[in-house]
């Protein structure tokens, strides 16, 4: 019979966990990149829709934003865009799917610890979020001419706070549907209504009613903060730091939530 | 040291108790059943033995180690193998991707090779999940449960939903795990499954434990009454037959008795002597399933829901 000093030292190898984590990693990336719906979804429409809108109207020019071009304003929107796709939209679903169709369970009942599994997520989802920012800004400089962002540190600190914060949101939300057939809809209306408030589609005037609604929520400052590492306006800084804390609130919150809320087990019928 | 041993376990629900005082022990190496209807507790009791639920009262050791505690689970996890009562395997990647995925979990694992060729899915190890049959699928499902090398397998209701043929393969893959020294947890609502697997069998009826033993002399079967049968010879009424008669219908006629050799003997000595010739002649055992059915409606009858 094995003593419980045994079964920690045979439990507790850093190395051995990090490797296992990267193997979780490569499948969960092969598992987003091999559903083609999944990947179409996130970073298809992100690129379709800055490729419809630039060509539509992208080199008129918002008098209200500084004259910048309408291409300028959609590239760091779009960003944005993927990085929430990727990580609450795509991640809820994800996890509603998986939870429901009892793959979580069976995942938690193998050796992968739970924590292993989560951050292999969580690497997995910035994986895709980053890259599609990556291509967004590619497209945007090659396609339409918009500069890549003047300060990269500042766009980093933006992609490590957007992240964390909109996994823990799409986490948090993923515990609270009951299941598959609601995941879709529910996620992608909350998401496409806060994106249309929080001015993706059009700039809307800092002052007014729908911008006071919409600063409630985090969508609204990663567009914002996403947008200031490009310094299109003179005199503003590329560290839009209220804007980083509200988004870190959110994703604290959202964060406890999903502590509190996760489940491993299909809701039985 | 058995492998599995469960002492007076409770757990229950929102008041209501799922498994009430359930004890029993598993032997290494043996296929062990849990027996029961829909809702007796089966899939509850094999929860907590694979650390999945917390217990609420009782003792319980998985290969020697509480599986309620959290430092035991990953030790254990390496060691248990286990195949849930719904299908979950991810319908996008390969056959051989998705074993290769769960070998990289354990330590010692089998190979990869291997448990494709145990399953019988040699010729489907690049395909999709998703284009499997229902029971190549879960022929998969069972090959994850064993490409860790666990010591203890836990089958959750393995051959629900399957057709004949796939279940027949499940149960030669179920002996061959069972003699190369896996020691085997299922739970099944089939008779036959355990009858043809199991040396031990628990019942479960409402949480409790109805009866226990092994197939073959579950709720003195053994010994139990016996229905001998035969067509009534041509020219014959039933009261000239030297022996009492429970039903008679189409000139087939039944005798229920728990002394058969006497029956049978007076019956081939009349036989013989009138040069009456009896056909059709049956001896029949009251099946496990007899058994199982009068245990669990005993069992319904005597406990409405607990609570507690």
């Amino acid at each position: 019979m094995k003593t419980i000093e045994a079964i920690e030292a045979e439990t507790k190898s850093v190395a051995k966990d990090l490797r296992l984590v990267l193997h979780q990693v490569k499948y969960e990336q092969m598992a987003f990149w091999v559903n083609k719906t999944g990947a179409i979804f996130t970073l298809g429409f992100s690129v379709l829709f800055l490729v419809l809108l630039g060509a539509t109207n992208g080199s008129q020019t918002i008098s209200s934003l500084h004259n910048i071009t309408n291409n300028q304003f959609y590239v760091p929107g779009f960003a944005a865009y993927g990085v929430m796709s990727a990580c609450f939209t795509m991640l809820a679903i994800n996890l509603v799917t998986r939870r429901e169709t009892g793959l979580l369970k069976r995942l938690r009942l193998s050796p992968l610890p739970a924590w292993a599994l989560l951050a292999a997520i969580y690497i997995s989802t910035a994986i895709v979020a980053v890259s599609q920012v990556a291509v967004i800004l590619i497209i945007g400089r090659i396609g339409y001419g918009v500069q890549f962002p003047s300060n990269w540190l500042a766009l980093a600190l933006v992609l490590i706070v957007g992240i964390a914060c909109f996994t823990a949101m799409g986490v948090a939300i993923s515990s609270v549907i009951p299941n598959q057939e609601t995941a879709g809809p529910v996620t992608s209306i909350a998401f496409f209504l806060l994106l249309f408030l929080s001015g993706l589609w059009f700039p809307i005037a800092p002052t007014s009613g729908l911008a006071t609604f919409s600063k409630f929520f985090p969508v609204y400052h990663l567009l914002q903060a996403m947008a200031a590492p490009f310094q299109l306006q003179p005199g503003v800084s590329a560290w839009a730091w209220g804007d980083l804390g509200i988004i870190g609130i959110w994703g604290v919150g959202c964060g406890l939530i999903a502590l509190r809320r996760f489940r491993w087990s299909p809701r039985r019928g | 040291m058995p492998a599995l041993s469960v002492n007076s376990l409770f757990k229950s629900y929102g008041g209501v108790h799922a498994v009430s005082d359930v004890s029993f022990e598993v032997a290494r190496g043996d296929v062990f059943a849990l027996l029961g209807p829909n809702g007796a507790g089966k899939t509850t009791t094999i929860e907590i033995l694979e650390g999945f639920h917390k217990r609420d009262g009782g003792d319980v050791r998985v290969l020697g180690v509480d599986p309620g505690e959290r430092h035991n689970q990953r030790w254990l996890r390496t060691r248990i193998g286990v195949v849930l009562q719904e299908m979950a395997v991810e319908s996008f990647f390969s056959v051989r991707q998705v074993l290769e995925r769960n070998a990289g979990f354990y330590p010692s694992p089998r190979r990869v090779g291997e448990v494709i060729e145990l399953v019988g899915l040699c010729d489907k190890t690049d395909v999709k999940v998703k284009k499997l049959s229902g029971g190549q699928q879960r022929r998969l499902d069972i090959g994850l449960g064993i490409i860790g090398n666990p010591k203890l397998l836990f089958l959750d209701e393995p051959t629900t939903g399957l057709d004949p043929a796939a279940r027949r393969m499940t149960w030669d893959l179920i002996r061959t795990l069972s003699d190369q020294g896996t020691t085997v947890m299922l739970s099944s609502h089939y008779m036959d499954e355990v009858e043809a697997l199991a040396q031990h069998v628990v019942v479960l009826a409402k949480g409790q434990i109805a009866a226990s033993g092994t197939p073959w002399s579950l709720g003195g079967r053994e010994f139990g009454k016996v229905v001998i049968s035969f067509t009534l010879p041509e020219g014959v009424a039933i009261a000239d037959l030297p022996v009492q008669t429970s039903r008679c219908a189409g000139g087939k006629v039944e005798v229920d008795t728990d002394c058969e050799i006497e029956v049978l003997a007076r019956l081939t000595n009349w036989s013989m002597e009138s040069h009456h010739s009896i056909s059709g002649l049956s001896v029949m055992r009251q099946t496990l399933e007899d058994v199982y059915l009068k245990l669990t409606h005993d069992a319904e009858q005597r406990a409405e829901p607990v609570v507690a």
